[in-house]
C-alpha cells in the first residue's frame, strides 16, 4: 500500500475515533450530567480536532455534516428524528461548518509553509556551495589561463625551465580542478534524493585495494600503512562515492598535514559496523578550525587568502553528506599526541553462509 | 620502412584528438583518427589497426555499435574512454568485447601505460598459446593447463575446481577486463541473484591463497564494481 493510501486510511480511522468519542461524550454529558447545552460545543470541538489532525478539507467537512446530523437526530428536540426547521439547529450546523472549513484551511496553509521553508533552506545551502565552489574555481583557472597565454605570447623570451614550471603548474591546477569536479558531481548525485545512490555489495578488501591503487598513482612517494580485518566483509554502498570519501581524507592528509611522517588507513569491525580511520601525525588543526569541520566552511567566510583551505571545507562537507546518505557517520578529531584522525563508519552487510 | 603499431582513435573532441595523437606519435605509434562510429568502421576496415581507442561519450553514437560490428570478425583490442556516470556503458562495452577502459580525465602516463600493456599482452596471448595443453607463464606465475595446477614462485597453490577455472579464464584473457557477468557465465554457466557474491568470495579466497594484499596485488586486479583482470605491471 503506498503512502497516500496509508495516509487516507489513518485519516478515516482518526475521524471515526474522534466522532465516536464525542458521541459517547455527549451521551455522558446528557445522561450523567444533564447539561444538554454543552453537546453542540462537544461536537464543535470534535470537528475542530478532525480538521486539525487530518489532511485536506474532506474529512473536516464530512465530520461536520455527520456531527450536525448526529446532534439533530439524537440530541435535540424532536429526539431521534431529523428536523431542520428549528433555527438553533440551522445556526449550530452553520457554525460547525465554518469552524471546520477555517481550521482545515489553516492547517493546510501551515503544512505548505513548512515545505516551502525546507525547500528554501536546501536552496540556500546549494547556493552557498555553488558560490564557494565558483570562487574556488577561479584561482586554478587564473593560473591555467595566465600561464598558457603567457607561454604562447612570450614563448621565445622564456627559458625552458620557466616553460616546464608553468606547465607543471597547469597540470597541478588541473588535477585540483578534477578533484573539485568529482566532489561537485557527488554532491549533485546525493542532493536530489538519496535514492540516487548506486548501491552494490562491495568487498571491503577490494574497495581498499582500489583506493590504494588510485592513491599510489597520484602520490607514489607517500607510503600508507594499511590494516584491515582478515575476514570476508561486505558493505552495501555506492562504490564511487565511498572511494571518494577515502580519497578525500587521504589527499587532505597529504596536502594539509604539514610535517606528516606516517599516514595510516585503519579499518576495523565493531558489531555490525565497519569503521574506517585515516590517521596522520602532522600539524593537526586549531580549535577554531575544528568547530565547523564538516559544515563546508573552514575558517571565516572572509578568509579568501588561502582558497586551498576553503577546499578542505568543501571536500569534508561532501564526505559528510555522502556518509550521511549511507546512514553512517563521519568524525574528525585531533590525535592525543599529534596529527589528526578522520573517519567514518558504515553498516556492514550480512553474508549468508551457503 | 614503416613498422610501427597502428592505433585508431575514435573521438570527436578536437583538443583531445590533438594531444592523444601527439602523445602516441611521440611514442612511436602510428595514429589514425575518426570522429564518428561510421568513419571509424570505414577506417578500421581499410587500415586494420592493431588497437582501437574508442570514446564512449561520442554524441548520438553508440560505442556498442562499433564493438558489435568489429567483434563479429576481429579480435583487435579495444580500449574505451569513459567518463564518470557512464558506468553502464562501460560495463556493456566490456561485455561486448572491449579489453580495457580509461576513465576521463586521464593523464598521459596512465593512458600510455594502458596502451602498452594491451599491445604487449595481446601479443603474449597469441605467442604462448592459450589452447588447452599449454602452459601459461607470466613472471612468477605459472598455470599448467594440462594438469590444472597453479604455481607461484615455484610453489604450488592448491585451488578448488572453481577457483582454478576462474584463474584459467583470467589467464586466457590476460590483460583484459572481464566483467562479473562474463566470468560467471564462463565458470558457472548461468547467473542467479547470488552469483556475484559467490564470485567475490572465490576471488577473496584466491587472493588469500596467493598472499595478495590490497594495494599490492601482483597479478589479480579488481576493477571495483566492474570485474576482474589478470595483468602485470612489470615489463
Amino acid at each position: 500500500m503506498n503512502d497516500r493510501n496509508k495516509q487516507i486510511l489513518f485519516d478515516i480511522l482518526r475521524s471515526m475515533c474522534i466522532l465516536t468519542l464525542s458521541f459517547l461524550g455527549s451521551l455522558v454529558v446528557q445522561d450523567v450530567w444533564n447539561a444538554r447545552s454543552l453537546i453542540p460545543s462537544v461536537f464543535v470541538l470534535a470537528v475542530f480536532l478532525v480538521s486539525l489532525l487530518t489532511q485536506g478539507y474532506v474529512f473536516g467537512i464530512l465530520s461536520a455534516l455527520i456531527s450536525v446530523l448526529a446532534v439533530n437526530f439524537a440530541f435535540t428536540f424532536p429526539y431521534f428524528e431529523f428536523n431542520f426547521s428549528i433555527h438553533e439547529n440551522a445556526v449550530s450546523a452553520l457554525i460547525m461548518i465554518v469552524v471546520t472549513t477555517v481550521t482545515s484551511a489553516l492547517t493546510t496553509k501551515l503544512k505548505r509553509q513548512e515545505i516551502i521553508k525546507a525547500e528554501s533552506e536546501k536552496e540556500k545551502m546549494r547556493a552557498n556551495l555553488l558560490r564557494a565552489i565558483s570562487h574556488d574555481l577561479r584561482t586554478p583557472l587564473t593560473s591555467i589561463y595566465g600561464a598558457s597565454s603567457t607561454m604562447i605570447d612570450n614563448y621565445s623570451m622564456l627559458e625552458t625551465d620557466d616553460h616546464i614550471q608553468m606547465l607543471k603548474g597547469i597540470r597541478e591546477d588541473s588535477q585540483w580542478l578534477i578533484r573539485m569536479v568529482e566532489n561537485i558531481l557527488s554532491v549533485t548525485k546525493i542532493d536530489n534524493n538519496n535514492l540516487a545512490l548506486n548501491k552494490n555489495s562491495i568487498v571491503l578488501e577490494e574497495l581498499v585495494d582500489s583506493v590504494l591503487m588510485k592513491f599510489q598513482k597520484l602520490y607514489p612517494e607517500q607510503p600508507i600503512v594499511t590494516e584491515l580485518p582478515e575476514e570476508f566483509i561486505l558493505v552495501s554502498a555506492d562504490a564511487i562515492l565511498v572511494e571518494q570519501v577515502l580519497m578525500n581524507f587521504l589527499e587532505n592528509a597529504v596536502q594539509h598535514a604539514h610535517g606528516m611522517m606516517k599516514l595510516e588507513l585503519l579499518i576495523s569491525v565493531e558489531d555490525e559496523r565497519v569503521l574506517f580511520s585515516v590517521i596522520d601525525d602532522g600539524c593537526g588543526m586549531t580549535a577554531d578550525q575544528k568547530k565547523d569541520l564538516f559544515s563546508g566552511r573552514l575558517g571565516s567566510v572572509q578568509d579568501t587568502s588561502d582558497s586551498k583551505r576553503q577546499f578542505i571545507g568543501i571536500g569534508l562537507s561532501v564526505c559528510a553528506a555522502i556518509i550521511k546518505a549511507h546512514g553512517g557517520q563521519v568524525w574528525g578529531r585531533n590525535n592525543p599526541e599529534r596529527g589528526m584522525e578522520f573517519g567514518f563508519w558504515l553498516e556492514r552487510e550480512k553474508v549468508e553462509d551457503e | 620502412m614503416n613498422n610501427r603499431y597502428k592505433i585508431l582513435v575514435i573521438e570527436d573532441e578536437e583538443n583531445i584528438i590533438r594531444f592523444v595523437k601527439a602523445l602516441l606519435e611521440s611514442n612511436d605509434y602510428q595514429v589514425l583518427c575518426a570522429n564518428s562510429v561510421e568513419t571509424g568502421l570505414t577506417v578500421f576496415s581499410s587500415h586494420w589497426p592493431d588497437l582501437v581507442i574508442l570514446d564512449l561519450g561520442l554524441p548520438g553514437c553508440d560505442g556498442s555499435q562499433f564493438l558489435r560490428q568489429i567483434r563479429l570478425s576481429y579480435t583487435t583490442p579495444v580500449i574505451v574512454l569513459s567518463a564518470r556516470g557512464e558506468e553502464r556503458d562501460k560495463v556493456e562495452a566490456l561485455d561486448l568485447g572491449a579489453n580495457d577502459y580509461v576513465t576521463k580525465p586521464f593523464g598521459s602516463a596512465e593512458f600510455l601505460a594502458r596502451v602498452r600493456s594491451i599491445l604487449r599482452n595481446n601479443r603474449r596471448c597469441c605467442e604462448e598459446g592459450m589452447l588447452p595443453g599449454g602452459k601459461f607463464v607470466c613472471g612468477d606465475l605459472t598455470i599448467d593447463y594440462d594438469v590444472r595446477r597453479l604455481y607461484l614462485d615455484g610453489q604450488e597453490i592448491r585451488l578448488t575446481q572453481i577457483e582454478y577455472n576462474i584463474m584459467a579464464l583470467l589467464s586466457e584473457h590476460f590483460g583484459k577486463v572481464l566483467t562479473y557477468s562474463a566470468i560467471i557465465k564462463a565458470v558457472w554457466g548461468s547467473a542467479d541473484p547470488g552469483s556475484i557474491k559467490k564470485l567475490q568470495v572465490n576471488m577473496a579466497n584466491i587472493r588469500k591463497k596467493m598472499s595478495q594484499k590490497p594495494g599490492q596485488n601482483k597479478y589479480i586486479h579488481n576493477e571495483l564494481g566492474v570485474g576482474y583482470r589478470m595483468y602485470t605491471d612489470t615489463q
